[in-house]
């Protein structure tokens, strides 16, 4: 290795240090004995993770997000599905149109949209409620769920419906037993990604929050703005393992969506 | 913007009601959660209480008012920036590595992509709090004697964004530089250019829409931010996001408050528009894949 | 020729009625009428662009007419969707379902009708057999040659037993060798199955020796409708002369008698050497190069002509001479037991007065 490469490495792995040491520094805070948050930790408890999963607040808060999230991959995998199915499949001229509606709701920054449904919702009593929070997070998930699926979908040959069609199955058939199931690992890939980009997303979940009904997010920023308690790093230490979760789980999937497309059987 | 070739239609035989039926209900979610209520917000900054430009007005010439953009402008370059210093070495490696050292190096940028924003802010408010791991060191090592204010200030929000965006710049660029044909680099070299010299004269400008891309995509992001500053920054020196928070949450001033994403949407509609050739979503989302 | 009716047929009947098809303003089909027999076997032949995909596509139901009818054994079917009109298809590139193993991709069309299962999986080793592809039923297409592959995507087509088989260049993906053995195995199945068979190529040779009569596209139009021999001997226009096969085409001045070679001999040709009447004037003389001889200049009923090139092929040679106007013309003659000749002979050319067509001079 010669000096400029020897000296290229270094500033990346400083780089990747800048990345990671923040959160690696927190998470053994979760563990520490101590009421305050100290670095290095002192003891070991598990008293900050009881306190969030014997909170009845937290625990709501939890609940209500994950809710949120499901249905939020659920609507944007179906209609982002569907949407894009048609797409590839000889939209047109209303590809562009698509196109520019898609990219429009993360193009203008969520501060924007969020006070846009802020005021939109509190006129029709959506604010706070499940629906409310679905429709705006399938909102700023769909263009990731439908470049997932059109991934998928541009390299599936239309001759194979042609096929299937030929062989009996109607337009719905064809697209159930052929398209989607080599489709589907992708499919599964954006309703993934739309579930995380729901169960993380704290701007929209800061305006529209109800007095009651408060996702996690939202939970976390009073937290961390007002007290900052060791509860914090407990909960970041699970949404790591969430996002590693989240990260393998992607990976497999595209894994498996890469053996589907090479024809080769699932055992 | 064109439609990509991403998008190239291949379906001569699927009619146009069965088109709109399949996009039907992703259009009704944009126009009743999208275009309905921005629009209705938008009206209100000209429509209130009468027809009138006077918020606009406000907001230009009003120096406080006018200050908060400048601010806003500023970190937003310099957190582009910074991202960019960061994140061209890195993708740079990570474009040239192979087998465990790429794998180690791209998991490294995605996880971030993954993980909570207000996980990695809530870092840094810990990190930087008066009695946090950074004072305490910097007490250690005899820079300071006592706390200093880290946290509440310009340079924490600025440090956080660009902890949190710079991921975003990298995935872009590496995209960029992997699709540069080796066969460029040996020519160049063949004609006598060394690998910094070729680095500069053959890669970088191929890998130019990258790099601009992610740039913009960042600077944007930082633009309209709310999180980082809200939590990191101080009230006396806002950041637009912040300015559009309080002026609805706290003054219950609806039109000026709408005005403020006017200017901000004008912005960012703008610059995307600008730079639509090389900002194209499908590389900046894909990266996230 | 069709069928003769004696012989017992599965096949349906076709009949495709002024079919038109429209994209934008260009006409893809334009007014094609074609009766396919039960039982027949139709290649659709012309080079590409000429329409025979859209026609075929069209008779599939993928297509949908911008007018004209489709009639499937008396049913009108102009505006059946594809999958309601029992119709087999072979595509260009196999289209084999890649996530379904063989078995399960012949059995499909069983599975869209409702079949039960265990009789679908004998069904579909009954038509992998039909393929000589028996035991290969758990493989997944990818595991297969290309050959192999259109075989199971034949095996697919004709597993339910439709009366049409409709193939889209199904060999064109194939190389030379396998193309030929899958050549005698459509045609093998063919006359097994009974089944009416339309055929689209860009290959004459296929349509040739596959086909019981043929179609010729251009340009959205029908030029003719034939058997083999009939199409290769007596070729209705200009076009389906030049396209299948080598024609030489000689302009003559015509007198509705006699032929004049341009600054050369008077031909008279039979009452039969024109298709259609052809006006007197200017007109062309057409004859394949395998159906000329020559022999010493200046003898008389020949034509005079100089070589020009000779080009040894094996068994045949290849003359290329010129009349006495400077036209061009091709001989391709048996290499063994003729006087050799050299660039620069003066020869004289003769062609059997049946072998002689005459058509009107092309339009521009």
């Amino acid at each position: 290795m010669n000096a400029r490469s020897l000296l290229l490495n270094a500033y990346v792995y400083a780089v990747l240090v800048f990345i990671l040491l923040p959160i690696l520094i927190i998470l053994p805070m979760s563990f520490s004995e101590s009421n305050y948050l100290a670095f290095p930790p002192e003891g070991f408890t598990l008293r900050w993770f009881q306190s969030y999963f014997g909170d009845a607040r937290w625990m709501a808060a939890t609940w209500f997000s994950v809710r949120i999230a499901v249905l939020t991959a659920i609507t944007t995998a179906v209609i982002g599905t569907m949407a894009t199915y048609a797409l590839v499949r000889g939209a047109g001229n209303m590809g562009t149109l698509f196109q520019a509606l898609l990219i429009g709701p993360i193009v203008v920054p969520h501060i924007a949209l969020a006070v846009a449904l802020y005021l939109f919702f509190q006129s029709t009593g959506l604010s706070g409620t499940t629906l409310g929070y679905v429709l705006a997070h399938s909102l700023i998930a769909m263009p990731f769920t439908v470049f997932t699926v059109a991934a998928a979908l541009s390299s599936v040959d239309p001759a194979l419906e042609d096929a299937a069609m030929s062989c009996g199955a109607s337009r719905f058939t064809a697209f159930r037993l052929i398209t989607l199931p080599m489709i589907l690992p992708n499919v599964f890939a954006g309703g993934l990604f739309a579930f995380i980009i729901s169960f993380d997303e704290p701007v929209i979940a800061f305006f529209l929050a109800g007095i009651r009904d408060k996702t996690l997010p939202r939970m976390m920023f009073d937290d961390i703005e007002q007290n900052l308690t060791p509860v914090i790093p407990a909960i970041a230490v699970l949404l790591t393992l969430l996002s590693i979760a989240v990260l393998i789980g992607a990976g497999l999937l595209k894994r498996m969506a890469d053996r589907r497309a090479a024809g080769v059987q699932e055992s | 913007m064109s439609a990509p070739r991403f998008f190239e239609a291949d379906g001569r035989r699927m009619s146009r009601a069965t088109i709109l039926l399949l996009m039907g209900p992703f259009f009704a979610l944009v126009i009743f959660a999208f275009l309905y209520p921005l629009g209705n917000l938008l009206s209100i900054s000209v429509l209130e209480p009468q027809p009138t430009l006077e918020h606009y007005q406000r907001v230009v010439e009003n120096p406080v008012y006018g200050r908060v953009l400048m601010r806003t402008l500023q970190i937003a370059l310099l957190v582009g920036l910074l991202s960019l210093a960061l994140s061209l070495p890195v993708a740079v490696l990570m474009a040239n590595s192979r087998g465990p050292k790429a794998i180690l190096l791209t998991a490294c940028i995605l996880l971030p992509f993954w993980s909570s924003v207000l996980v990695r802010t809530a870092a840094w408010a810990i990190l930087l709090q008066r009695n946090g791991i950074i004072n305490q060191s910097l007490q250690f090592v005899g820079i300071t004697d006592e706390p200093i204010r880290l946290l509440y200030t310009q340079g924490a929000v600025v440090i956080a964004m660009t902890h949190v965006l710079m991921p975003f710049m990298v995935l872009p660029i590496y995209g960029a530089l992997r699709n540069i044909p080796g066969d460029y680099v040996r020519a160049a070299s063949i004609c006598g250019a060394g690998p910094l010299r070729s680095f500069w004269e053959v890669t970088l400008p191929l890998a130019m829409p990258g790099i601009l891309g992610g740039f913009i995509l960042v600077f944007l992001t930082a633009l309209g931010y709310f999180i980082t500053p809200a939590l990191l920054g101080s009230p006396q020196e806002m950041m637009i996001a912040t300015l559009i928070s309080q002026q609805m949450r706290e003054n219950l001033d609806w039109p000026f408050a709408a005005a403020l994403v006017g200017v901000l949407t004008l912005i960012v509609t703008v610059i995307t528009i600008a730079f639509s050739k090389v900002f194209r979503f499908e590389r900046m989302l894909g990266a996230r894949v | 020729m069709p069928r003769e009716a004696s012989l017992p047929t599965n096949g349906a009947s076709i009949d495709i009625r002024s079919l038109e098809k429209q994209f934008g303003t260009v006409r893809a089909v334009d007014d094609v009428s074609l009766t396919v027999q039960a039982g027949e076997f139709v290649a659709l032949l012309g080079p590409s662009g000429s329409g025979k995909s859209t026609v075929l596509m069209s008779i599939a139901g993928f297509e949908r007419p911008t007018a004209g009818q489709i009639v499937i054994d008396g049913q009108d079917c102009t505006r059946l969707p594809p999958h309601k009109r029992n119709i087999g298809m072979v595509f260009q590139h196999y289209t084999l379902f890649p996530h379904l193993n063989v078995a399960d991709n012949v059995a499909f069309p069983l599975k869209m009708r409702g079949v039960p299962k265990g009789e679908r999986r004998r069904q579909a080793e009954a038509a992998l057999e039909t393929v000589r592809l028996a035991g290969y039923g758990d493989r997944m297409p990818k595991q297969l040659s290309g050959g192999q592959q259109q075989r199971v995507a034949l095996a697919r087509a004709i597993v339910y037993r439709p009366r049409v088989l409709l193939m889209d260049e199904p060999l064109s993906a194939l190389d030379k060798n396998l193309r030929e053995e899958m050549q005698i195995e459509i045609k093998r199945l063919h006359s097994e199955l009974g089944l009416t068979v339309v055929f689209v190529t860009h290959d004459q040779g296929e349509a040739l020796t596959m086909a019981d009569r043929i179609a010729i596209l251009k340009a959205g139009k029908l030029q003719q409708v034939s058997p083999a021999r009939e199409l290769y001997e007596r070729p209705s226009n200009l076009f389906a002369a030049s396209f299948i096969g080598e024609m030489n085409m000689l302009p003559v001045d015509w007198d509705g008698n006699r032929a004049r070679l341009v600054e050369g001999e008077e031909i008279i040709l039979p009452r039969n050497a024109s298709i259609a009447p052809v006006k007197s004037g200017r007109a062309v003389l057409a004859v394949r190069p395998e159906r000329l001889t020559y022999g010493r200049a200046g003898t008389d009923g020949t034509w005079a002509a100089t070589v020009r090139d000779v080009v040894y092929a094996g068994a045949g040679t290849l003359i290329i001479a010129n009349l006495a106007d400077g036209t061009e013309v091709r001989l391709r003659v048996p290499s063994a037991g003729q006087h050799p000749v050299s660039p620069g002979d003066r020869i004289g050319l003769t062609c059997p007065p049946e072998a002689l067509l005459l058509y009107p001079e092309a339009e521009a």
